[in-house]
């Protein structure tokens, strides 16, 4: 499936190399994005549809204190924390749940994966709410 | 030994008071000019005061005195006999001892060529010259004689540590300008923009569904609502609480928190294992 697209994309008789290698890259990307697709359960579609909030939460309020002020600075850098923070714990529960990884966590449950992951979450809380302010 | 000493003290004093006042006989002053020649020479009178005494860069004051008692017809030797030189002007006085022998009689040269380093920097205002007598059997006197002119000194030496002993100048602060927040439109657009994502994690898990088949079940429903529970306390410290409040009703939430999630979890590690059996 992957194959046929890239033939149908590039031309027979390509007269520069770059636009070339941008459709080539663009292929990557989609065969890349579709294997990703079907490939993955739903559950850990689940939990990286809540890592890419992370990410963007987090991308957005650096650039707020960058572009306007870091005038709170401390809520600035509980906000920020809260998100790297969460995005760490939740990365950690998706590799530790990942059926594919079974044989790394042999002694780590599933379920003992997701109660590390809220007892993370909870402290990570209670000490973002500390020095927000 | 303490009644003792003051006892003794007490004697002196009753016999001091007894023994009376010291005063001088025949006290005598001489000015001598650098070529031996007396520039000066006069009693000193204790009730009417001499004439200021001016004295030369190379001139020699002489002085001599009787010390004598009220009671007894020779002289005494008191204890202390000092010459105490004064500037009023500026505060600074000088001592110089005199030697005083036993029948009373006492010699005192000041040669300005080689002045005693006891006498004051003086400028140009006199310098009182007194007569100070202590004495154990006797009481006190000080005996006002004469004002000396002296050539002026070289101004007292400033000592090293002088600078630190005036007021510091005034410490003008300056201070950071209060941090001011951003205009409001500013603000509002930028909070709009960091609420964004959760727009977006709403619409991504709208497009996974991911299926929950057994998310209302008590064990499970009582585990999300305790977890539920501890955020909930965790908003209300944000706004209100104490951290001692917190951290007594956040343990008991956990505690509640531990033993649903224990039930839930078991519950769903048993469907797993089962279901994959």
């Amino acid at each position: 499936m992957a194959g046929s697209k890239s033939s149908s994309s590039t031309p027979k008789h390509a007269p520069s190399t770059k636009p070339a290698l941008s459709s080539q890259s663009s292929v990557a990307l989609q065969s890349l994005w579709s294997a990703y697709h079907d490939a993955t359960p739903s559950r850990l579609k689940f939990i990286d549809s809540f890592l890419v909030f992370l990410i963007l939460s987090g991308v957005i309020q650096f650039v707020y204190c960058v572009l306007v002020t870091s005038f709170p600075f401390n809520a600035f850098l509980a906000g920020f924390a809260s998100t790297v923070g969460q995005f760490v714990l939740t990365a950690s529960l998706r590799s530790q749940v990942n059926s594919v990884n079974r044989a790394l966590f042999k002694d780590v449950s599933p379920e003992r994966a997701f109660a590390d992951f809220v007892v993370g979450s909870v402290v990570l809380h209670f000490f973002v709410f500390n020095f927000l302010g | 030994m303490g009644p003792q000493i003051l006892l003794s003290v007490l004697f002196c004093l009753i016999a001091a008071v007894h023994a009376g006042q010291l005063s001088l006989q025949s006290p005598k002053l001489t000015v001598v000019g650098p070529d031996g020649g007396k520039l000066r020479s006069e009693p000193i009178s204790l009730q009417k005061r001499a004439d200021p005494v001016v004295l030369g860069a190379n001139d020699i004051l002489k002085l001599t005195f009787q010390v004598t008692d009220q009671t007894s017809d020779g002289g005494v030797q008191p204890h202390q006999t000092f010459l105490r030189f004064f500037d009023s002007t500026t505060g600074e006085e000088g001592i110089q001892p005199v030697k005083v022998t036993p029948s009373g009689k006492a010699k005192f040269e000041l040669n300005m060529a080689k002045p005693p380093s006891s006498l004051p920097p003086s400028g140009t205002a006199p310098l009182r010259v007194s007569l100070l007598l202590g004495s154990f059997v006797h009481g006190p006197a000080a005996l006002d004689l004469f004002d000396l002119h002296v050539p002026p000194s070289a101004s007292a030496p400033v000592h090293p540590d002088e600078s630190f002993y005036h007021p510091r100048p005034e410490i003008a602060h300056t201070f950071r300008p209060e941090p001011k927040l951003p205009p409001r439109f500013v603000s509002a657009f930028f909070a709009a923009l960091v609420l964004a994502p959760w727009v977006v994690l709403f619409g991504l898990w709208g497009a996974v569904k991911p299926s929950v088949p057994h998310l209302f079940s008590p064990s499970i429903l009582s585990f999300v609502l305790s977890l539920a529970l501890i955020e909930g306390l965790l908003l209300w410290y944000w706004v209100e609480l104490r951290l001692g409040h917190i951290l007594l009703y956040g343990s008991g939430a956990a505690a509640l928190a531990l033993l649903t999630g224990k039930q839930a979890l078991v519950g769903i590690a048993a469907r797993r294992t089962g279901s994959s059996k």
